[in-house]
């Protein structure tokens, strides 16, 4: 009790910052007692230090290496911004940041509008829709090597495809889907888009589950059919989710590598025309040759290019943000 | 009491630090000493070898006394990645199976035993082109031999009889040498050409060795195949693009498909193996039953692969590290490796055994005479320096230098400055 009275008298002399719990014991400033202030700790610590580990480590190390002429068994030396000098003399560079950029200015406009139509066609909740949705969705489960070979097959000159319009005399001879650069950077961006539709449907239709039913009740009460309704209350009721996806698929179009990879075998195409970015960085900085410092270098353009269509994107939701 | 369990949990953490440690790295003396060798191989633990190792490492033991022999076995996968993680981290085994390109990188950074310095009589028991292709020189290492030759592997030039006759070409008179082979597509050309391949796809460096092409100078410290003859013998496929002697889907590098569409009665030439007869005749009844077999098209010396034993130059018991090498290569086991696996020795005299002078007419003893021949005249003619991705660059630039992107003089200077590039 003498202890309590000695706290309490400890305590109102810095009764700014001190308060006392009912036992005796201190309040932190913060807001917690002192087990509370370390248990978060313990929490975090694992998770930071795992982030320390296998992503902060190995990105500064990428850096190191970037201005360097190491390889796998060669530390290399010193070499400045060589490098990045030989990139932009590289004809794969060149053709690996055209194709990357490409898939993200083909495929992304799509994967914000096709999913959403998609979401906005399955959204009730009935068990025919729920058939459709499951179907929807089955693309994004399968494996990507299935998902490689199915379309092979589908798009090789004796393929599917081939065969059927030959059979109907459309063509003479065979559509080159895997061998011409043009038609197997857009075969590849239909994989990526029908793989990723059902991903992104159901982000949508978690929001479309989230707008007021009232919106749509008012829109029928005002004579709005299913198309006014759609472009009325439906996307202004996921515009956020729009430029969620927008981020998320651009980032993953940006990266892409195994639809291509499956397409020409590895590769890259014919005379390695439909090469992208991460085919280029697995290419150089993989195998017992590996040109560690060289691939650090297109890594770290990479990092960029997607750290500026990020800061981009952030800057367009900023300003529909403004407007609103 | 919470004292007393950090302690017992630190010495624990220590004994296991220890006992891991002990795990890493290559050959270790126990106290009762007993000598450990780490042996590793390539995909060759499975039911067809893993009797022949078990007895071949019995044999080594019964033989050495205190040493024991452990057997590691990677999977088919990136197992050069494996190797140069291995090397990084200093915890290579003492004996390793490996090719000549791992065993190129490796032996540059100073992780592999040069064993012509260490035991130079070795060379004589070894079949010259084995030898010269394991002994490398080049800007990151001093000129020596670093591993030991082991089974060779080369194969026959299949084709398909019917599609010969049916495209104006002689199946009683196929053509031995490239230039021949380039003669003919020029009469298949015009016959067949979009209908059937005449070939398999893009050629390969070993292709340009097998053409006569120099392939590297004297020292080893550069490439030199985009000189007139590399030049001359892009442009004849250049002109067999022209004539459709081969399909647009054959341009793609990694196109594996060439034996598919053999089987499938679509090509008429394919460079192939002695699985290959036998894969044919399972597989593709129908065209085994117009094919016919000859040794490999080259105007000089045909195109053999090599497997190499190597030793790790920071084995701590080097001597019989390297004992263990001229062991699992002498010609007695490669002699037995090889009638298992169905490659060919780099032993001298061992392909005089019988096993590989089969009598008879039928296609399998045909095809091993054949092959048999090709290995006492045959040619390593793949450069260790050029590395996989430098046979990749080269495809590619030949595929556009076939699609007009580039002369074929351009795509052979880009395909050697890259190359040279990388061997700096």
């Amino acid at each position: 009790m003498a202890q309590l009275s000695h706290r309490q008298r400890k305590g109102a002399g810095s009764a700014s910052a001190r308060r006392l719990n009912p036992d005796g014991t201190y309040v932190h400033p913060l807001g917690a007692n002192r087990s509370g202030v370390i248990a978060p700790w313990f929490f975090v610590t694992i998770p930071i230090l795992w982030i320390l580990i296998f992503s902060l480590l190995p990105f500064l190390n990428t850096i190191r290496l970037s201005f360097t002429d190491s390889t796998l068994l060669r530390p290399g030396k010193f070499i400045g911004f060589q490098n990045f000098v030989d990139m932009f003399h590289d004809p794969h560079f060149i053709t690996a940041m055209t194709n990357s950029s490409l898939y993200v200015v083909c495929v992304v406009p799509f994967m914000i509008i096709l999913p959403l139509i998609l979401a906005a066609l399955v959204a009730d909740r009935t068990r025919i829709m729920g058939f459709f949705r499951t179907s929807f969705y089955i693309p994004v489960i399968m494996s990507s090597v299935v998902v490689g070979l199915i379309w092979t097959n589908l798009l090789d000159s004796k393929g599917l495809v081939n065969g059927m319009f030959r059979a109907l005399h459309w063509i003479t001879k065979p559509i080159p889907f895997l061998t011409d650069r043009w038609l197997l950077l857009f075969s590849a961006m239909t994989i990526t888009i029908w793989t990723g539709l059902g991903y992104y449907m159901i982000i949508y239709l978690t929001t479309i589950a989230n707008i007021d039913p009232v919106l749509y009740e008012a829109a029928q009460i005002d004579g709005a059919g299913a198309v006014r309704q759609f472009i009325h209350v439906t996307l202004p009721g996921c515009t956020w989710t729009m430029i969620l996806i927008s981020l998320l698929s651009s980032m993953s179009a940006f990266r892409v590598f195994g639809e291509i990879y499956m397409l020409t075998n590895g590769s890259g195409g014919v005379g390695g025309a439909d090469i992208t970015m991460t085919m280029l960085i697995k290419n150089e900085g993989t195998g017992i040759n590996a040109r560690t410092g060289y691939a650090g270098a297109l890594g770290l353009v990479m990092f960029f290019v997607l750290g500026a269509l990020i800061l981009f994107e952030w800057f367009l939701e900023s300003r529909s943000s403004d407007d609103e | 009491m919470n004292k007393t369990i950090k302690t017992a949990l630190s010495l624990l953490c220590s004994a296991a630090a220890v006992v891991s440690f002990g795990g890493c790295g290559g050959s270790a003396s126990s106290g009762s000493g007993t000598t450990e060798l780490k042996f590793q191989t390539w995909n060759l633990k499975n039911d067809k070898f893993t009797g022949y190792f078990q007895d071949l490492i019995k044999q080594f033991e019964k033989e050495n006394k205190g040493v024991h022999i452990k057997w590691v076995d990677q999977p088919a996968d990136n197992y050069e990645d494996k190797l140069s993680t291995d090397a990084a981290a200093n915890s290579l085994p003492d004996v390793i199976d490996m090719g000549p390109e791992a065993a190129y990188t490796l032996a540059g950074a100073g992780a592999l035993l040069n064993i012509a310095k260490e035991e130079p009589k070795a060379k004589d028991q070894y079949l010259d082109a084995a030898w010269q292709s394991a002994t490398f020189k080049g800007p990151h290492l001093e000129e020596g031999t670093y591993g030991l030759p082991w089974y060779l592997n080369t194969g026959p030039t299949l084709y398909n009889k019917a599609l010969l006759n049916e495209c104006g070409l002689d199946s009683n008179n196929v053509p031995k040498t490239q230039d021949e082979m380039f003669a003919n597509a020029e009469i298949f050309g015009p016959k067949c050409g979009g209908k059937y391949a005449m070939t398999t796809g893009l050629p390969s460096i070993q292709d340009f060795g097998m053409y006569g092409v120099p392939l590297m100078n004297k020292d080893h410290t550069k490439f030199t195949f985009n000189d007139p003859k590399g030049v001359a013998f892009v442009q004849h496929y250049v002109d067999m693009y022209k004539a459709k002697a081969f399909t647009d889907e054959m341009l793609n590098t990694s196109n594996s498909g060439e034996s598919k569409s053999f089987n499938s009665g679509s090509q008429v030439f394919l460079n192939g193996s002695l699985y290959s007869i036998d894969d044919m005749k399972k597989n593709a009844p129908k065209v085994y039953e117009h094919m016919g077999i000859t040794s490999m098209v080259a105007n000089t010396h045909p195109n053999m692969m090599m497997e190499m034993i190597t030793v790790n130059a920071n084995s701590k018991n080097k001597d019989m590290a390297l004992k263990l090498a001229k062991f699992v290569t002498n010609s007695k086991n490669q002699l037995a490796f090889d009638k298992k696996a169905n490659v060919f020795p780099s032993s001298k005299g061992t392909i005089d055994d019988p096993f590989f002078n089969p009598s008879g007419d039928d296609m399998n003893a045909v095809g091993m005479r054949m092959v048999a021949k090709q290995v006492r005249e045959g040619r390593i003619w793949g450069p260790p320096q050029f590395t996989a991705v430098d046979g990749t660059r080269l495809q590619e630039q030949i595929a556009q230098a076939l699609q007009g992107k580039v002369t074929p003089k351009q795509a052979l200077d880009n395909v050697v400055e890259y190359a040279n590039g990388r061997l700096k």
